[in-house]
């Protein structure tokens, strides 16, 4: 079974995302910002991360940054989830070496699509 | 809705559209007519339904039989199919060409994803042979609202993360300040999108390489998929290729149209055959 991340400061947005992944068959591990998302990622790297962008103590895009700098052999496919819908922060994030993005508001749908998009799913 | 409300509107959908609704289905008549409904202050379909009968209408008619067909789409839906297109029955059919132009016509394509996709697959062939060919793409529904949409290329925010990736959305879309995504001008510029009708002939859309009808002849009643295959097959050039969904049953409907020996998941005119329904 898969393991997915789900990165993000609000609870609600990370109990529904988990549901939504977990009927895609992935077991799920949460963090509330970047920080913490960077150690659970030291302990046991993920398949996949679910991302969001605008989080306390480290955004998304530094986790983001710190990760692709982390050499420890599995690279996970980052998937931002985000509010952040704007042209400029979707390249942004494409060159710090996210997989997929996801604009917010989300749904069941979208989100499989999108881990279909990166071979996820 | 009434019993008779239903009965009435089913037959008009068939009558104008070929379009098979069971019983069962009748909650999408009520959603599919909303809009109409409440744009007209109609309370229920009932009123609806009781206007047309006291005021004959057959603009009005031809307009909520186009709002009764089926307008669920989404990009690259039939991903598989695309491949097969743009890789080996596009290529071909370029090998036979003289001039090295191509014809396709999806037909029934609603809000036009599925177009947009095969003209987003084609953009990025770069170097294969059919990045130097002059492929003609002609998108047509029976609703004018679908094929507004469908020429304008605008979509929200939730039409375009649905089969889309971000790398093509970024690559082919220009985000609005309204949050919705735009399909920019020169892919735009690719496609002509016409209102058609496919029960009707179409010799004035001229003959084809390439037929595309996915999802489309399943919804329609028996009669109405024999006469609609009679009609496509007649705008295919010899030796052209008709791709249904992959789902959809539609060998045995109608002889004219056989499956393809040489072309994986395409049927062709057979020739020698007798069209079952009338000219």
């Amino acid at each position: 079974m898969k393991h997915c991340l789900i990165v993000d400061d609000s609870r609600v947005v990370r109990t529904v995302a988990g549901r939504i992944v977990k009927d895609l068959s992935f077991t799920v591990s949460e963090a509330a910002h970047g920080a913490e998302a960077l150690e659970l990622c030291r302990k046991d790297m993920p398949d996949a991360i679910l991302l969001d962008w605008n989080m306390p103590v480290m955004n998304g895009l530094d986790f983001l940054r710190a990760l692709r700098r982390e050499d420890r052999g599995k690279e996970p496919v980052v998937v931002f989830c985000t509010n952040e819908n704007d042209s400029e922060h979707i390249s942004e994030a494409i060159r710090a070496g996210a997989n997929e993005y996801i604009m917010k508001p989300f749904d069941a749908e979208i989100v499989e699509s999108k881990f279909a998009e990166v071979g996820l799913v | 809705m009434q019993e008779s409300t239903f009965n009435e509107l089913a037959d008009l959908a068939l009558r104008t559209t070929g379009q098979h609704i069971p019983a069962s289905k009748s909650y999408l008549m009520e959603a599919r007519l909303s809009n109409i409904s409440r744009r007209e202050s109609f309370a229920t379909l009932d009123d609806l339904v009781h206007c047309l009968q006291a005021r004959p209408n057959p603009r009005f008619e031809q307009e909520i039989a186009a709002a009764l067909t089926s307008k669920r789409t989404h990009f690259f839906r039939e991903r598989e199919q695309l491949a097969q297109i743009v890789g080996n029955a596009l290529p071909h059919r370029l090998k036979q060409s003289k001039n090295g132009r191509l014809r396709v016509w999806c037909a029934g394509v609603s809000t036009g994803q599925e177009v947009w996709s095969l003209a987003m697959r084609l953009r990025e062939e770069v170097g294969s042979p059919l990045a130097n060919a002059d492929i003609e793409l002609i998108g047509t529904d029976i609703s004018a609202v679908c094929i507004e949409t469908a020429s304008q290329g605008t979509y929200g925010h939730f039409e375009v993360q649905k089969g889309l990736s971000i790398h093509r959305l970024m690559t082919n879309f220009t985000r609005e300040s309204s949050g919705d995504w735009t399909i920019n001008k020169d892919l735009r510029d690719s496609v002509t999108f016409r209102r058609h009708n496919l029960l009707h002939p179409a010799q004035d859309l001229g003959a084809f390489d390439l037929i595309i009808c996915t999802h489309v002849i399943s919804d329609l009643a028996k009669s109405a998929q024999s006469e609609v295959l009679t009609h496509l097959s007649r705008q295919l050039l010899p030796g052209g290729y008709l791709f249904a969904a992959p789902s959809e049953q539609i060998e045995g409907i109608n002889p004219i149209i056989k499956p393809s020996r040489e072309m994986r998941g395409a049927f062709e005119r057979d020739a020698s055959a007798r069209s079952t329904s009338a000219a």
